[in-house]
């Protein structure tokens, strides 16, 4: 990939409550305890309802299973009285979810994004040393089981958007899945 | 997740089947740490019976992959396939991760 790629392609965590993604009007709802053992049970119940058509259903079973346990244990720290609300819809065409936690928000939103920043520019300079530092976000509060990338990924993943809400406790993301073209005859 | 070891010459392959997830990446991060008390030197992780990785996964594979680079020892992570590579892609470590596309082509980088 060549450098102009990476610094072109450079994306950032928003906030943006008012973004029509925050619109729940039909979308299908459930709501989980923050049991951390049954992260991608709960996950696969959501995604039970997407269509067979959608091509790497692995991938968005993944991608949204990593939004539930940032939910579960970062958001809620895994305490069960809390809830997880996710709100979802798919069709061929797309995957729209928000998906709302209990807890304090993302309070490390900015630092993140500079940190995202900093590792774009190395990927570009394909520095493959110093990378090495910016492979894995970590807080004070991480611990061995946090990969640290989920986030990375995430904004990649989800192609029509990915934000947070005010409060930063709650976000709206879409995945656009690539149509099939026709040939005209 | 099931963790297999065999030895190829020098090299220790580790057969990864089933699913890196958030449950069970610990086990080969674990094993790997092990191995390097026992003074193996030379990685090849195998994930062709792999079908399914999350951040966890991932993150099980930096911290194998940076611990392998500061002991200056070697590993190879191959066989990466389907929606476990496009995992990897996304998070944009395929240049990061030392890869090859077969176990044959991994023993052949570790001679060199």
């Amino acid at each position: 990939m060549s450098e102009n790629t990476y610094l072109n392609d450079i994306h950032e965590i928003r906030v943006d409550e008012n973004n029509p993604l925050f619109d729940k009007t039909g979308l299908l709802y459930k709501e989980f305890p923050s049991d951390y053992r049954q992260i991608r049970y709960f996950t696969l119940l959501i995604v039970q309802s997407a269509p067979l058509e959608i091509k790497e259903i692995n991938l968005l079973e993944q991608q949204i299973s990593e939004v539930i346990k940032n939910a579960v244990k970062h958001g809620n720290h895994s305490d069960p009285a809390r809830k997880v609300r996710v709100w979802y819809s798919f069709d061929s065409t797309h995957a729209h979810l928000i998906v709302q936690d209990e807890g304090e928000g993302f309070r490390d939103l900015e630092v993140w994004n500079a940190f995202n920043r900093k590792r774009l520019e190395i990927l570009a300079e394909q520095d493959f040393e110093k990378l090495a530092d910016y492979v894995s976000f970590r807080t004070q509060k991480s611990d061995d089981n946090d990969g640290g990338n989920a986030l990375f990924a995430a904004l990649e993943y989800w192609n029509g958007g990915f934000f947070f809400n005010n409060k930063r406790n709650a976000v709206a993301m879409l995945k656009k899945f690539p149509q099939k073209k026709h040939a005209i005859a | 997740m099931e963790l297999k070891i065999r030895k190829s010459g020098d090299n220790y392959i580790i057969d990864v089947n089933g699913e890196m997830d958030l449950y069970n990446s610990y086990k080969l991060k674990e094993l790997v740490m092990k191995m390097l008390e026992k003074k193996v030197e030379h990685f090849i992780i195998n994930l062709e019976n792999v079908d399914y990785i999350d951040s966890s996964g991932i993150g099980a594979l930096i911290y194998i992959c940076s611990t392998i680079k500061k002991m200056n020892f070697r590993l190879i992570i191959t066989n990466i396939h389907g929606s476990v590579k496009k995992v990897i892609e996304l998070t944009k470590l395929m240049g990061y991760f030392p890869i090859t596309n077969s176990i044959e082509e991994a023993i052949l980088q570790m001679e060199d």
